[in-house]
Formats: C-alpha cells, sequence, structure tokens
C-alpha cells in the first residue's frame, strides 16, 4: 500500500474491517438513542464526573451530553443534530434510522453483495418514499384562521413524548397560543419573538403563557415603585451612563477645579438625556395618573436612576438586545435610539409592570398589553431540571406548531406513515425495479419500519406481532398506527396523533445519504492515533 | 463604583485565571485574618470592582468572582459547572417529575477530588459542623506535595467559590482538545447552536448590575480554536458594550510550538498566529500578547524554577503579573489632589487604554515585563535593579529598541527599599524617578502606580521559587541549603512589580505574523491558500488581515514601505 511508504505510522483498515467498524458505530448510537423514543420511552439521568447531574429525554440534548470518540459515530450525530436545528425534532429518528439502514445493509454484505448495489437501491427508495410521502400527507389549510384543532394535535404528539400527560395538555394550549399569538399574516414565523423565560419557583404546573414580556432583570434603584399600573413604556438605545467621551479623551487641566468643572460639564450631557425622558413623561402623564416605564439596552448610571426616581419614572437598563424586539412587538411604540426629539408616538403600552424577586434574581412582568405580537412562556419548576426538561419540550414543541403552519400539511403519526411507505416500497416499487438494486429497497423498506417496532419494544409490546398485526391492517387498505398501550392498531386521525411533513421528510432525505456514505468507504486511513484502542 | 468583568476562554486562559483568583480570595482572607501583616489590612483596594455581592434563594448572602469563563466540555474536572454555592442542599432529585415512564441512569465514573480539595471541603464541613477539624486534618505538606505532582484541570487548585453563571462549558463539539488546535476548527463554535446567544446572555447577567463598568478585563487561550471563539465574542461586545473598553491579554502556555514535526504543520501554526492575531486585534482597543516558548529558560525565571511543560507552573507567573497590572484598576479614587499612604496611581481601564493605545501614535499592542520577585529599590549589585530587571512576558520582543516614544505604566507593589524594608509610597516614587535620571533611554511618558501591600502566596500556588528567596519574597544573599524549589509554605509574599508598555519593541512580533501571512496565505502559489480557504476566507478577507497587520507595523516605523507587495 502506497501510504504505508508515505508514513509508516498510518494505519490502515481493510474493506470488511473498515465497513464493520462504521456499521457498529451506527448501531452502537441507536442502542443508546433507541430507548428514547417516543411516549414509553426511557428518560435519562446522566451523572457526570463531578457529580451534577443532567435528565433529558431529547435525543438532541443527550447527543450534545455525550463524549463521542468514535468518528463515524460523530459524523451520524452532526447529521442528527443538523436534522434539529433545520426541523426542530427528529433527533432521535434519524440517529435510529441511518442505525437501522446500515443494520439492514449488513445482512445482504455479509452474505456477499457488494455496498454500491445496496446504495443504488436506497437511492431508488428514497426518492418512492419521498413521492409517496406527498401523497400521503395530509394537507391541512391555514388561512387567517388557522385550524387550531389541528395544531393542538401535532403539538400534543410532540410534548407526550416529553413530559407526562397532564403537564404535556397543559403545555400544548400555552405552545399553540403562543405562536398565533406572534404570528403575522404573510410573512415566516420568528420564533425568537416568544420569549422563554424560567423561574425556580413553585411547581411545573404553574408553568404559564404571559401575553406580554417577562425580563430577567428589575429597577436598580430601591426606590423605584415595584408595581405600576397604566403604563407608558419607552424603549430605547440611549446611554445613561457618565463615560469619557472617545475622541481626544485627554483631559487637561492645570488645579483641582478645572478638573472638576470639566467632569460636571460631561455629567450635564448625561442628564441633559435624562431630562429629555422626563420631560417626555410630565408632558404624556399630566392630569392622569399614568405611569411611565423606561426600558433601556444601555446602561443606567445610579445618578441618572435618582433623577428618574425623582420624576416617578421606573427604569430598566441593559435590556436584552431581542427584548427591544419583543417589546415593541408587545406594547406598541418603537425602540428609540435617541432621545433628542421625543414624541408620544414613539410610547408603548401596557396595563401592569411589576416586579417579582427570588433571591439575587429579579423579575419584572410587562402585562396586559394590546394587541402584543410577542409573548413569553414562563415556565416554573421546584428545580432546574425540571426546568431544563419543561424548556425542551416547549422548544419541540413551538418547532412543531411553526412547521405545521408554515408546510400546510401534517403526517399521520403513530408509525402509520412508516408502514405504509414500507408496504408501498415492497409491494409496488420492488417490482418496477431491475436487478439487484431490489434488495437494496428491500433493505430500505424494512429499515422505516424501525420506527414503530422501537415504539413497541419501548412500550413492553412484542415487536412481531406489533408489526404483522400493523402490515396486515396496511394490505387491508386500512392506515392504523401503533397503540402503545396495548399493543393493537389504532386510528391516527382519530387519535389525533399527528407528525411534521417537514420533520419526515428531512429523515427520510438525509438518513440514506449518510448511510450510502458510510457503506462506500472501503478503507479507512488514520495517520495519527490508533484508532481502536481509546486513548 | 468601577466594576470590572473578567472573561476568561480557553484552557491556558482559566489555568492563569485560576491562580489570578486564587490571589484575590488570599487577600481577601488575609484582609479579614486578624493575624495577618498589618500591609493586607488596610490595601486601600476595593475588591467590589472584581467581585459581586449576591444572594442565593435561600438568602445566604455570596460574594463571588464577576467572571465569565469559557472551557471545553470537561475541563472542569471534580468542579460542578453550578459551583456549589447556589445549590441549595440537594444533588440528586429524589424523583423525575416531569416523566412517569422509565428513568435510566448513566453514571460516568465520579471524578476524585485531590488532596487540597479534600481539604477545603473538609474545612468547610468543619467551619458549618463545628466538630472534627484537628483530627483527620491533612497535613499542608502533603497538599503542596500532591499539587506539585499532578494538576489536570484549572479547577484542581482552585479554592475559590464561583457564581453559577460563571462557568460555561462547550458542549456538543465531539473533539478531543488536541484536535482544537486552530483558528478553522473554532470559527463556526461561537454561532453554532446558539452557543454565542447563551455566552452573551451570561455576560449580560453580570453586566446589569454593575453600576458603572469601567471595562472587560479578557484573557483568551490564542493557541488554538479558541482564538475563533473569542474573536466572535468580543466582536459581539464591540457593537453591544460600544464605550467600555476591552483590555486583552492573549495567553499562551510554553512549549506549544515544540511539536512541529512537519514543515506542514509549520505553516498551520504560522498562520494561525497570524490570522488569530489580527482577527482579535480588529475586535479590541488594546491587546498584550503574553506567552513565552520557553518560560523556564527566559530571564524572568532567573529567580524561579518553572517546569514548562506544566501549565500550572507556567500560569502562576502570568497570572501574578496580571494581578499586578490590574492593582490600579482598583485602588480607590482618593480627592483629585489627596494621596493615601499605601496607594498612588489609581487608574482607570479606559485610561490605561487612552494612554498606552491612544496616544499619537496610536499602537495598540503593548508589551507586558514583570519581575518577580521585585528587587530591592536599593539594590546593591545593580543600580537600576528595579527597571534593569523588568523582563518581557511578550514573545518576540527586541530586547534594546530604540523608541523615543514609549509610553508605559509602572506597577510597583510591596517593594522593599533593602532587605526586608517595606519602602513607603513616596520611597518608590523617589527611587524610579532617580533610575529614571540616570537611565540612557527613557520613556517620553511614565505613569507609576504603587502599592504598599505585596502579592500574597496562597497555599495552592506551585512551589516554583528558588533558593535566594526568603519568607517575605525578599532576595537573599546566599541559597537556603535543602530543597531546589521554595512554595506557598516557605515563601508568603513576595514584591513585584509589572509593567505595560507600549513601544517599537513589539515590531518583530507584528512583522512575523505579516510576513508569515504574506508568504503562506496571500501570496501567488502560497501553500496555505487552500488551508485558509478550508476555514473560511476568501482572498479578500486575508488581504484585509494583511491590511490591518501592516498598519500596525506601519505605527511603529513610519519608514516602513509596503516593500513585499510586489513580490
Amino acid at each position: 500500500m502506497s501510504l504505508r511508504v508515505l508514513n509508516p505510522n498510518a494505519e490502515v483498515l481493510n474493506k470488511s474491517a473498515a465497513l464493520h467498524m462504521n456499521i457498529n458505530a451506527a448501531k452502537g448510537l441507536q442502542d443508546v438513542l433507541k430507548t428514547n423514543l417516543g411516549p414509553k420511552g426511557t428518560i435519562k439521568m446522566l451523572v457526570g464526573g463531578a457529580g451534577d447531574i443532567k435528565i433529558t429525554k431529547d435525543g438532541n440534548t443527550l447527543l450534545k451530553e455525550m463524549q463521542i470518540q468514535n468518528p463515524t459515530a460523530i459524523m451520524i450525530a452532526r447529521t442528527a443534530v443538523a436534522q434539529d436545528d433545520i426541523s426542530g425534532d427528529g433527533t432521535t429518528s434519524t440517529v435510529i434510522f441511518i442505525g437501522e439502514l446500515m443494520k439492514q445493509s449488513e445482512r445482504y454484505i455479509d452474505e456477499g453483495m457488494h455496498p454500491r448495489v445496496l446504495v443504488d437501491g436506497f437511492e431508488i427508495a428514497k426518492r418512492a418514499t419521498l413521492q409517496f410521502l406527498e401523497k400521503f400527507k395530509t394537507p391541512v389549510v391555514m388561512g387567517n384562521e388557522p385550524d387550531k384543532e389541528i395544531l393542538k394535535m401535532v403539538a400534543r404528539t410532540t410534548l407526550r413524548t416529553k413530559l407526562y400527560e397532564a403537564l404535556a395538555d397543559q403545555l400544548t394550549d400555552i405552545v399553540v397560543n403562543a405562536v398565533l399569538c406572534i404570528r403575522k399574516p404573510e410573512e415566516p414565523i420568528d420564533l425568537f419573538m416568544v420569549e422563554i423565560m424560567h423561574m425556580r419557583h413553585k411547581f411545573d404546573v404553574d408553568t404559564r403563557l404571559v401575553e406580554g414580556l417577562v425580563l430577567d432583570h428589575g429597577s436598580r434603584h430601591p426606590d423605584m415603585k415595584r408595581r405600576t399600573e397604566n403604563c407608558y413604556i419607552l424603549t430605547c438605545n440611549v446611554s445613561l451612563e457618565y463615560e469619557k467621551s472617545e475622541i481626544n479623551a485627554g483631559f487637561f487641566y492645570s488645579n483641582a477645579e478645572q478638573r472638576e468643572a470639566m467632569v460636571a460639564a460631561e455629567r450635564r450631557s448625561v442628564d441633559e438625556r435624562v431630562q429629555n425622558i422626563i420631560d417626555l413623561k410630565n408632558k404624556v402623564c399630566a392630569g392622569n395618573d399614568n405611569n411611565f416605564v423606561v426600558i433601556n439596552q444601555k446602561g443606567i448610571d445610579p445618578p441618572s436612576l435618582h433623577l428618574l426616581q425623582q420624576a416617578g419614572i421606573v427604569a430598566l437598563r441593559r435590556a436584552k438586545r431581542r427584548n427591544m424586539e419583543r417589546l415593541v412587538l408587545a406594547c406598541g411604540g418603537e425602540a428609540v435610539n435617541s432621545v433628542d426629539d421625543l414624541t408620544p408616538d414613539c410610547l408603548g403600552w401596557a396595563g401592569l409592570v411589576y416586579e417579582h424577586v427570588l433571591g439575587e434574581e429579579k423579575y419584572t412582568f410587562v402585562e396586559n398589553v394590546k394587541n402584543p405580537l410577542s409573548c413569553t412562556i414562563l415556565i416554573k419548576g421546584p428545580n432546574d431540571h425540571t426546568i431544563a426538561q419543561i424548556k425542551d419540550a416547549v422548544r419541540d414543541g413551538l418547532r412543531a406548531v411553526k412547521n405545521t403552519i408554515e408546510d400546510e400539511a401534517v403526517v399521520l403519526g403513530a408509525g402509520a406513515f412508516e408502514v405504509a411507505a414500507r408496504q408501498y416500497l415492497v409491494n409496488e416499487v420492488k417490482k418496477t425495479v431491475q436487478g439487484r438494486a431490489q434488495l437494496g429497497v428491500e433493505a430500505f423498506a424494512d429499515a422505516l419500519l424501525v420506527v414503530p417496532k422501537t415504539l413497541a419494544d419501548n412500550s413492553g409490546l412484542d415487536t412481531q406481532d406489533v408489526i404483522i398485526g400493523l402490515t396486515g391492517e396496511h394490505d387491508r387498505g386500512n392506515v392504523v398506527g401503533l397503540n402503545h398501550h396495548t399493543g393493537e392498531p389504532l386510528d391516527p386521525q382519530m387519535e389525533g396523533i399527528f407528525d411534521n411533513y417537514s420533520v419526515k421528510r428531512q429523515i427520510i432525505n438525509s438518513g440514506p445519504v449518510i448511510a450510502s456514505q458510510l457503506l462506500l468507504v472501503d478503507e479507512v486511513i488514520r495517520a495519527g492515533r490508533n484508532m481502536r484502542k481509546p486513548n | 463604583m468601577r466594576e470590572i468583568v473578567t472573561i476568561q476562554v480557553g484552557g491556558f486562559a482559566n489555568f492563569i485565571g485560576s491562580h489570578f483568583w486564587n490571589f484575590q480570595d488570599e487577600m481577601l482572607g488575609l484582609a479579614a485574618d486578624q493575624t495577618a501583616d498589618s500591609v493586607f489590612k488596610a490595601q486601600n483596594l476595593n475588591m467590589d470592582v472584581l467581585y459581586r455581592t449576591g444572594e442565593t434563594q435561600q438568602g445566604t448572602l455570596t460574594y463571588t468572582p464577576r467572571l465569565l469563563s469559557v472551557d471545553f466540555h470537561g475541563s472542569l474536572g471534580s468542579m460542578s459547572s453550578l459551583g456549589t454555592l447556589y445549590n441549595d442542599g440537594f444533588s440528586a432529585p429524589a424523583d423525575v417529575i416531569t416523566w412517569t415512564g422509565n428513568v435510566s441512569t448513566h453514571a460516568s465514573e465520579p471524578r476524585k477530588k485531590n488532596l487540597f480539595l479534600q481539604s477545603l471541603y473538609q474545612e468547610e464541613n468543619s467551619i458549618n459542623g463545628g466538630k472534627d477539624d484537628s483530627l483527620n486534618q491533612i497535613p499542608q505538606k502533603d497538599i503542596v506535595d500532591c499539587l506539585d505532582k499532578d494538576v489536570h484541570c484549572w479547577t484542581d487548585f482552585s479554592k475559590v467559590h464561583f457564581h453559577p453563571q460563571s462557568l460555561y462549558e462547550l458542549n456538543g463539539l465531539w473533539m478531543d482538545i488536541q484536535e482544537f488546535d486552530n483558528y478553522g476548527i473554532g470559527r463556526d463554535v461561537f454561532s453554532e447552536n446558539l452557543r454565542g446567544e447563551e455566552i452573551c446572555d451570561r455576560l449580560r447577567f453580570f453586566v446589569e448590575e454593575c453600576d458603572h463598568i469601567q471595562g472587560f478585563q479578557f484573557m483568551v487561550d490564542d493557541s488554538g480554536g479558541f482564538s475563533a471563539i473569542a474573536a466572535d465574542f468580543l466582536e459581539n461586545i464591540a457593537d453591544e458594550y460600544t464605550n467600555t473598553p476591552a483590555l486583552l491579554y492573549t495567553v499562551r502556555g510554553s512549549g506549544s510550538h515544540l511539536n512541529l514535526r512537519s514543515r506542514k504543520q509549520k505553516v498551520v501554526r504560522d498562520l494561525h498566529d497570524a490570522v488569530s492575531f489580527s482577527r482579535l486585534a480588529s475586535f479590541s482597543k488594546m491587546i498584550v500578547p503574553i506567552g513565552l516558548p520557553f518560560l523556564s529558560e527566559s530571564k524572568v525565571s532567573s529567580f524561579l524554577h518553572i517546569e514548562d511543560e506544566k501549565p500550572y507552573h507556567c500560569s502562576a507567573v502570568y497570572a501574578a503579573a496580571l494581578h499586578s497590572a490590574s492593582l490600579p484598576f482598583r485602588m480607590e479614587m482618593p480627592g483629585p489632589t489627596a494621596d493615601s499612604s499605601e496607594i498612588c496611581g489609581a487608574i482607570d481601564v479606559n485610561g490605561i487604554v487612552q494612554m498606552l493605545a491612544g496616544q499619537a501614535r496610536q499602537n495598540m499592542v503593548a508589551i507586558l515585563d514583570v519581575t518577580m520577585p521585585a528587587p530591592g529599590l536599593t539594590g546593591t549589585e545593580d543600580q537600576q535593579s528595579l527597571l534593569g530587571n523588568l523582563q518581557s512576558l511578550t514573545p518576540e520582543v527586541v530586547e534594546d529598541a530604540e523608541d523615543l516614544q514609549v509610553v508605559e505604566s509602572l506597577i510597583v507593589q510591596g517593594a522593599f527599599t533593602e532587605g526586608d524594608h517595606r519602602a513607603s509610597v513616596s520611597e518608590v516614587k523617589n527611587a524610579v524617578q532617580a533610575a529614571y535620571e540616570r537611565a540612557t533611554t527613557r520613556p517620553m511618558f511614565c505613569h507609576l502606580s504603587t502599592a504598599l501591600c505585596p502579592l500574597p502566596i496562597p497555599l495552592p500556588f506551585p512551589s516554583i521559587f528558588g533558593n535566594l528567596i526568603g519568607q517575605q519574597g525578599e532576595l537573599l544573599g546566599s541559597p537556603i541549603l535543602g530543597s531546589q524549589s521554595r512554595g506557598s509554605l516557605d515563601v508568603h509574599s513576595i514584591p513585584m512589580a509589572a509593567r505595560l508598555r507600549s513601544s517599537s519593541a513589539v515590531l518583530p512580533f507584528l512583522e512575523n505574523r505579516l510576513e508569515n501571512l504574506r508568504k503562506f496565505g496571500i501570496n501567488r502559489g502560497a501553500p496555505g491558500t487552500e488551508l485558509l480557504r478550508s476555514w473560511g476566507f476568501g482572498k479578500d478577507e486575508l488581504e484585509d488581515f494583511g491590511e490591518t497587520l501592516s498598519k500596525m507595523v506601519m505605527t511603529l516605523k513610519p519608514d516602513f514601505e509596503r516593500s513585499s507587495d510586489s513580490d
């Protein structure tokens, strides 16, 4: 081998060893994630070396927490994480689908088949499956008034795989209402406009949707009001902090008085800016008992805070950049970058602004707003683990609702699609394929069944019985999924179990690509460390 | 109040940071200790500049560093990323309340705490429990020995409690720290998976509570992919906190240039250095490169015994220098004319940046010099001992540069006049002035900050002192017999002097980077073009980097022609 001449330290794995290394890695990763899948999956508690605990049922989170060393496994993991980035769900499904494709291929390769032929079959099967998906999907009309029921069903399907049923059902409404709140006609949905805030306080069932905004900081002046009603909101990005000017910052002074005078002059320009805000307050609040709240992206130093407090204004500094956008969407008005010509038009409105303190953490609630286009999901829980799991679930739920609105379609869940696609491939597509590529199609079709199989397995059911029952129903023309309680077939349409169309399409698309690449590897060269031994 | 938020990015930066915070913790401890030397009592140093006061949900008050540290997943060793202050007693939740299905537990092998951490833990429990404190205490000698033998992570020798927001781990990278060794590999790490968003959120947590932030103290390990993360982070900071200056230290451990076996690796390394430096420089107001390739052989360690391959050793020297350099920022600003007897020369971050980088020459690269320990002011053998002993921690610097426009900020802490007599503030002033008057070359401008209080040596400080150093850090005439290297048990504090200097002496550092960038990256047929493309840099960007670097060279060398453009 020529490489040996170039680098005597290089390690070369030949064809079958390379292939088996890849297959084993894929199977290994599949084994880790497989138990996660579905509403009967296992939640995983990870205890780190320092004794810190992470609890997760989310494939994406789990992958990121794992210290994966094997290069093949890393490749699969990256694909799965990318899946999550693109469509927001389906990490676990991607990993187990790739693993199953490799597993099915192994059978044929061990019988002497060339991987190239299998890969050709995969390609045909993939295209056929995608076409089938187009026919199989259930279109949903998303006009100006989206069908809330179907959105709820999709969200519920996702959430129930992450949280226990009662909590999942409670969050379903929250998630759907949150997305509908920020949705603007003719514009893509920006999920960042849903703020997700968490408080370590009370119980998981106290999680709620706040129409308005919750900020994770409070005013920094002891005498500012903690609770105000009927508030004008000024959203601004103006420094109210004394800072030396940038250019020619040298102070030239010859005695202490001069220095004081220069400092005072610098200070004055800050005070003028504060005064502009106070003037506006006096203008709009004259003759009524409305209040005035300033939320600033830049800093506000104690002298400025004091002036504002004296004028009866509540002021918050260093707001998150994204909150500037959210505030305007929630309260109205506009975010100003200069206080030189303020008009009442810049101001937003909120019925209630109040502060909540937990230890050193302060939260400011901006509520009772008119026509909000931004909102906050406030997650509560007694500990960080609970909060983290609800957060994962909420994230997935939001993505699921968004996908549904954008796809204008859903796919029947509970394994119904996979079984239907498999029957289609085996009964119809396979016959049209010439030669040995048929076997590739068959391997692909069988690999699809991994989803219902794993669902059954995780529910403690007999996999063979379930698959036979499901395929039998499909052959009779009934589209059914798996009832994970009984193992009997069920009608996903009736039960309201729907998956995202785009998630499914993405899995069908990316799974075979990676599997094919891994199968076609016939030599692994590593000119560095030894890859057989862990180091 | 003039708060500073400290940011540490990358392995070696965190090693330095760990020592740095140990010094601060030791100062706090000594100030509260009845039996400690009186110089530590009235320091007139405001620790609130670096620390924040907080409160747990149970109402316990906390005092923790105002720090954001970014490092690899798993780099925290046996320390939990949430710290121990804020988790209210329960470690394992009794059951998972959000899931009614099965739970499977995957526990990785618990990391063993070393003797030092065990003793910290014991100490804490005995304070809380109030019993059993003398019985099975671990002898300090064993602790020092154990630390000298194996330190794997920076947490192994850290005695500080951190805030849960302080320690950020990068997860989901799936690579070894050894593979994370160049700019390209870290390029997208900050933006992927909303990591940047979370890092910035954490920074905001610390900035929001500052009444009047004076600046960021930013340390980055620029020897690998962390440089790219830091550059993206700095870009964000510059955008979000426009007028807040960042004092940037790019640090690297010793021997990072050692294992270059092939020419190809050398090209990668040189290009990394060039790209990393120019990217970082373009987002900061002042940059101080530190990290000598062979610290143990440099003149800095003439009184020290350092093992280059131990980051635990090298980082201690850099941390001591950074500690001194940060002293002026937290000196209590007295009235414009008043001077205290403990300190003088308070200046804020903005002041230093303007002074060194903002003058007519606009040279933003500063050199850090240090003498550790600082010799007596009226040294016996050499007349300008203190100034003459300052040695550069910045690599690739010429020693005797002819430069008439040098601007420097000199910090002297706890110096002795002679023997072990602590020099007063005015004595230091006079000595420095006298030394400069005698010197043949003197800077255009020198700002002097002095503090009476020396650098305290905490227990987990490595045993790197030579046998010419006494208990107070004074230099002895004859070596102490016995062990070669002395540590925290024998040396309790040392006088230090550090100097930040804007000088043309840094020219070779800049020119090397510029030349390498041109030779390997920009010129036609350069061997690194392909590599740089894989890092995501097109020709235009590279030319911008070249431009940045050549501008930096030109400010220091007005007659510098862009001669290499032609070839």
